[in-house]
């Protein structure tokens, strides 16, 4: 998981002030702090690189035009997400209307080493190490292709929590939800999830 | 274990640190007594990591230079003045078809009015027409319209043409010619007042109506032609025809009754006040260079409400011989 803004440490109010007074260096110097994070969000909730670049570029244009209206009444990474995450849900919506997915399209089945280690993390006996997810590039591939048979809520609030890593009251501010629903939708998020990879299994 | 979703929601909001100090030594004490409880928390955390430890995807590399790139693109579709332009030319278009139906609607009830003064029912008169013929040259005073009408028998036509000449002794000799030619000199009377003549010609409506077409050919002369027609019965004023052509007039005193008479004047005087008002005079062009057609369109008979015993329910003009005309043309002298 990122440490958010570990390398930055320049205030964001710091950087809003100044882009909201024209200064271009300081609105770049936000791009590059999150543009790693909104990308790699997008990316794990539509699936597809060039889809995920595209909207990313979308997302900061709209944070450029729409800087002098930032109040600051929630924080600027909550607001950044949210212009970003609602994006993605609208391109979502859009490519299942124009083009839906199959539900005859044959999965490719695990082999045997990639079952064994899709195993270990199903396991209840012992907690895995999560080193092991790094030796495997098909394992990896097999955790996204569950996260994408999600519905499109539950995806982004496991996405937000187990990917950025985004606090409940975060993720309610994002997507304008209460908590309480926060808890419940990643709680049957993360069943549904793993019954899809137990079923990856038989 | 089959996920219980309290049990579920509780164990996410422990791992995920989302609980108060109490709550999480509650779930620890829970886990670490229940077996099950301990089984199904590692399940959770297990498939948790499955998605914490995904390596992450860095944008593309030449991010900043797209955003540059698109804003720059957006920047100048701005810049196109299309919106002012489409909104201006819309409301021109707007203002134009407003205009257009405004004329036609306008246009429109003109054209309803003077075909319901053409073609709209009347009643028949409820007696026959009281006709009398003083047979008195009535001396013209300044006040014009103080010449009482003059009725004859038959309830037949009864006006006053006024012609406004520059030529006066001119038109005076040619009317008096024109009575002669028709051959009503006997029932004409004449006086004359000032700047003024008066002929009062009392006939049938066929030799009434061919001196006024043997002076069609001096009508051009006369700066201005208004025929006066009487109404019949009590009703107050004539109809005035301002700008009556000779044709209008013979097409008037032509009708079968006072009442057509007065229905066709009317519709005339619509006609021409239509046509004065209308610019560029194409109208009244029109009305003074037609022969026929819009002469048979204002011919037209009406419908007429009639009893059985209705005098007037004939299309025949009276016969020849009975005066039922009376014409009173006035020439003013205007130089």
């Amino acid at each position: 998981m990122y440490l958010r803004a570990a390398s930055i440490h320049i205030d964001d109010s710091v950087l809003i002030q100044q882009s909201q007074a024209g200064d271009t260096t300081a609105m770049e110097r936000l791009i590059l702090k999150y543009q790693n994070r909104i990308h790699n969000v997008i990316l794990k909730m539509c699936g597809n690189p060039d889809d995920a670049a595209e909207l990313t570029q979308e997302t900061f244009v709209k944070v450029i035009e729409s800087i002098d209206k930032f109040k600051g009444r929630s924080s600027f990474y909550t607001w950044l997400f949210r212009i970003g995450v609602n994006l993605t849900l609208n391109h979502c919506q859009r490519s299942a209307r124009t083009a839906p997915r199959s539900l005859d399209a044959e999965e490719p089945a695990p082999d045997g080493q990639t079952r064994q280690l899709l195993k270990e993390f199903l396991t209840d006996d012992r907690a895995v190490d999560p080193a092991v997810l790094a030796q495997s590039r098909e394992l990896c591939a097999l955790a996204l292709q569950s996260l994408l048979q999600l519905e499109e809520p539950q995806r982004t609030v496991v996405v937000l929590r187990d990917i950025e890593g985004m606090t409940y009251a975060e993720i309610a501010d994002v997507l304008n939800i209460e908590i309480g629903t926060v808890r419940s939708r990643l709680s049957r998020a993360r069943s549904h999830l793993r019954e899809v990879l137990e079923a990856m299994l038989t | 274990m089959k996920a219980n979703p309290n049990l579920d929601e509780l164990l996410c909001s422990f791992m995920d640190g989302e609980l108060s100090p109490r709550q999480r030594t509650e779930v620890q004490r829970m886990a670490a007594r229940d077996q099950q409880v301990g089984r199904r928390l590692r399940q959770l955390q297990n498939c948790r990591t499955l998605f914490t430890a995904l390596p992450q995807v860095e944008a593309p590399s030449d991010m900043m230079e797209q955003i540059k790139l698109s804003l720059e693109r957006r920047t100048l579709l701005q810049e196109q003045p299309v919106a002012p332009r489409r909104s201006a030319g819309t409301l021109h278009l707007v203002f134009r078809k407003l205009v257009a139906a405004a004329a036609m609607f306008a246009l429109l009830g003109v054209l309803g009015v003077v075909v319901y003064q053409i073609a709209a029912p009347v009643a028949g008169p409820e007696s026959p027409p009281f006709a009398t013929d003083t047979g008195r040259l009535q001396p013209i005073g300044p006040d014009w319209t103080a010449v009482p009408p003059t009725v004859v028998a038959d309830a037949g036509f009864s006006g006053r043409l006024e012609l406004r000449t520059a030529s006066f002794a001119s038109m005076d000799a040619f009317i008096r010619r024109a009575i002669e030619n028709v051959a009503l000199s006997d029932s004409t009377e004449s006086g004359a007042a000032g700047d003024r003549r008066r002929y009062h010609i009392v006939g049938t409506r066929e030799n009434i109506n061919r001196l006024v077409a043997s002076l069609s050919s001096a009508w051009q002369s006369a700066g201005a032609a208004t025929l006066y027609v009487d109404r019949p019965g009590d009703a107050p004023g004539p109809v005035a025809v301002e700008a009556v052509t000779p044709d209008q007039t013979v097409s008037i005193i032509a009708r079968n009754s006072t009442e057509a008479s007065v229905e066709a004047a009317e519709a005339f005087a619509v006609m021409n006040d239509l046509a004065r008002q209308t610019p560029g005079d194409e109208i009244l062009a029109m009305i003074g260079e037609d022969t026929g057609s819009m002469l048979a369109f204002a011919g037209i008979p009406k419908p007429r409400m009639t009893k059985p015993d209705d005098p007037t329910n004939t299309t025949l003009a009276s016969p020849q011989g009975k005066p039922n005309a009376s014409l009173t043309i006035v020439l003013l002298d205007v130089e």
